[in-house]
């Protein structure tokens, strides 16, 4: 799709010709480096504005010429497309450049621009020696605001980011600019402190939307606490899945338990710090011989979940007896206390709110150029729906040859069971198997009515089908709401299967 | 971005919680202390390394961890290395290089990339 010239050169008058960028290299940095064919989600350029202004001017150039954008927010969605625009030609809208911060220390908030990273909030934070913590995803190079967007989740018991907005500002199709709940009254001290606002509340109209785009969005962080405690618990053998989950979910509902613990598999550290030849050469599934090493080499059991409580030591303490009654005589292969106080040296890791890269090392695993796939069912809260969504996923697994790496993530009224397939981009044969993998999951998923609570740019119109009730009465829902607020259909065509009124043809 | 297994993977450098420069910053230790990375910087320049490329290049990060396959590990971390030339660097950045990404003008700018280069570039020996 090539870009109309009087177009490109109207975003250049508006932002600056150095932030309007189409060479071969510049659109090709925004591809989906985990695509095995990085030209099929390619986009047509990429234009960087810098401040909320600049993003409508650009929304309005973008009307008039009928341009598609795709707002990013820092481009780091791997496993989910990256910076890559659903629809091939889009034009990158790159919010990277938007870095202000604003921190309310005493009330335990921040107004965030999209460029903000968690690595810089961190230093922001720790620099000015505020005595609040972050929860950060596995991969931390993202946005704060765009994570949070995308309903990412993190360890501490702040882990649910969409749930954690306060108040948002965005820009419009139409351009014109919109401040969410307390934000909507000018001046308000409220906005980051009260969700509602009055009336209609808007702030998940624009997660996983294509309704706006969001210039600035308020989260709450968690004040320092006096204490972290926990257990790690290693599970010998598969069938412990479900009374692990039986066992962990009441706390979980009576707020016992205020994070969300992610149990899961074998592969979780060996992906990470080893590549897959150092355990074998064979290929296919990883037979029962290399588990057994793996488990060896990291004194793991088949299941790992690791349980965290955060406040006064008097608090952490009684749970820690609420956890260990709850655990009494049940047949663990281990566990393994965790403590830190106040006063401690850094614990050092995302549980205490410290940002990392190092899980995103799993791309590696096969050796070369690598990457991973997301496929994320949500399920009802229950050991033996658990383990049987298991049993049908790991069977998949093994019929496509692909090595199981999953966890199941415990929130208060549901499981998340994350799955991620872990392959090797340049090798085509395993590529095919993926993509058949993972229609054949979502064809299963969907056939016991579980849905992905997020996917790939590759898979949102495939999910989007899967929400099916009254003929996709949903997806009508939406796309009626894109088309009275984008009737130009310019914000992120296909996002989350949303197209506007023009481009409906298009759906895959 | 999904969840890891962070109580077995962890760490590194020192360990004492506060980590050490110069260590490889990949090292596995124990299952309790973390990933923290060293942020500071002693020069504006490396102040643009940190907050540009630290995240994946300093200690646990995802270049240094994938490097240290194919390296010496006490040269994973590329503020250790004394080969790497101003046209590497860039050429790394921009196109890409095996697990790493592209890194886009409006993340990090030509004369932001120079100054990281010439940070880098700055023991080189040939």
């Amino acid at each position: 799709m090539t870009i109309n010239p009087a177009a490109l050169r109207a975003f250049a008058a508006a932002i600056g010709k150095d932030w309007v960028m189409f060479s071969d290299n510049d659109r090709i940095a925004y591809s989906d480096h985990f695509a095995g064919d990085e030209t099929r989600h390619q986009p047509g350029a990429a234009i960087a504005p810098a401040t909320a202004e600049e993003v409508r001017a650009v929304v309005r150039i973008a009307n008039q010429y009928k341009v598609p954008l795709w707002p990013i927010s820092r481009g780091k969605n791997f496993g989910y497309g990256g910076a890559a625009p659903v629809m091939k030609g889009s034009v990158i809208l790159d919010l990277s450049r938007m870095k202000k911060i604003e921190v309310d220390a005493e009330n335990g908030t921040v107004l965030v621009e999209p460029g903000v990273g968690f690595f810089d909030l961190y230093d922001y934070l720790q620099e000015r020696k505020i005595p609040l913590w972050l929860s950060v995803p596995g991969n931390s190079w993202g946005s704060v605001a765009g994570n949070a967007l995308d309903r990412g989740v993190g360890y501490t018991s702040y882990g649910d980011h969409a749930a954690r907005i306060c108040g948002l500002e965005v820009v419009l199709p139409d351009g014109d600019l919109v401040r969410t709940g307390m934000g909507a009254m000018a001046g308000s001290p409220n906005w980051q402190l009260y969700k509602p606002g009055f009336g209609p509340s808007w702030d998940t109209m624009f997660c996983q939307s294509n309704f706006g785009i969001v210039t600035k969005l308020g989260l709450w962080l968690m004040p320092e606490p006096e204490s972290v405690q926990g257990l790690d618990f290693e599970f010998d053998k598969p069938d412990d899945l479900g009374w692990a989950i039986d066992t962990i979910m009441p706390l979980r509902r009576e707020g016992i338990i205020q994070q969300s613990p992610s149990i899961g598999n074998w592969l979780r550290s060996a992906a990470v710090m080893t590549t897959r030849e150092q355990w074998t050469k064979e290929k296919g599934p990883l037979d029962e011989k290399v588990v057994t090493a793996i488990r060896e080499k990291f004194k793991i059991g088949w299941w790992s979940v690791q349980v965290r409580f955060y406040g006064p030591t008097e608090i952490t303490d009684a749970s820690m007896r609420v956890l260990e009654k709850a655990f009494d005589k049940k047949p663990l292969l281990s566990k393994k206390p965790a403590s830190w106080k106040r006063g401690d040296a850094p614990e050092g890791s995302p549980v205490t709110g410290v940002p990392v890269s190092f899980p995103l090392a799993n791309a590696n695993w096969h050796g070369g150029r690598g990457g991973h796939v997301g496929y994320s069912p949500v399920l009802p809260p229950k050991g033996d729906l658990a383990m049987d969504q298991f049993k049908r996923t790991y069977a998949l697994y093994q019929t496509y040859g692909m090595d199981y790496h999953a966890s199941f993530a415990m929130g208060e009224r549901h499981l998340t069971n994350v799955n991620q397939i872990l392959y090797d981009k340049d090798n085509a044969d395993m590529m095919g198997r993926v993509d058949r993998m993972f229609r054949a999951l979502v064809a299963d998923a969907s056939a016991h009515h579980y849905g992905e609570y997020r996917t790939h740019i590759d898979y949102m119109d495939l999910v989007a089908d899967s929400y099916d009730f009254n003929d996709n009465a949903l997806r009508r829902l939406n796309e009626r709401v894109k088309d009275a607020l984008d009737p130009n259909g310019i914000i992120a065509p296909g996002k989350s299967g949303i197209w506007p009124k023009a481009l409906r043809g298009g759906r895959s | 971005m999904k969840r890891v297994a962070l109580a077995l993977i962890v760490v590194l450098a020192g360990c004492s919680g506060k980590p050490a420069a110069k260590a490889d910053g990949t090292k596995i230790e124990n299952a309790f202390h973390g990933a923290l990375q060293d942020r500071s910087s002693k020069s504006s320049d490396e102040a643009l390394f940190v907050e540009k490329c630290g995240m994946c290049h300093r200690q646990m990060g995802m270049g240094t961890v994938i490097l240290a396959r194919r390296m010496k590990p006490e040269v994973a971390m590329l503020e250790t290395r004394r080969d790497l030339t101003a046209e590497m660097i860039t050429t790394s950045a921009r196109q890409g290089i095996g697990n790493m990404p592209r890194i886009s003008r409006a993340e990090v700018s030509d004369v932001q990339l120079a100054r990281i280069a010439s940070y880098l570039g700055k023991g080189v020996t040939r």
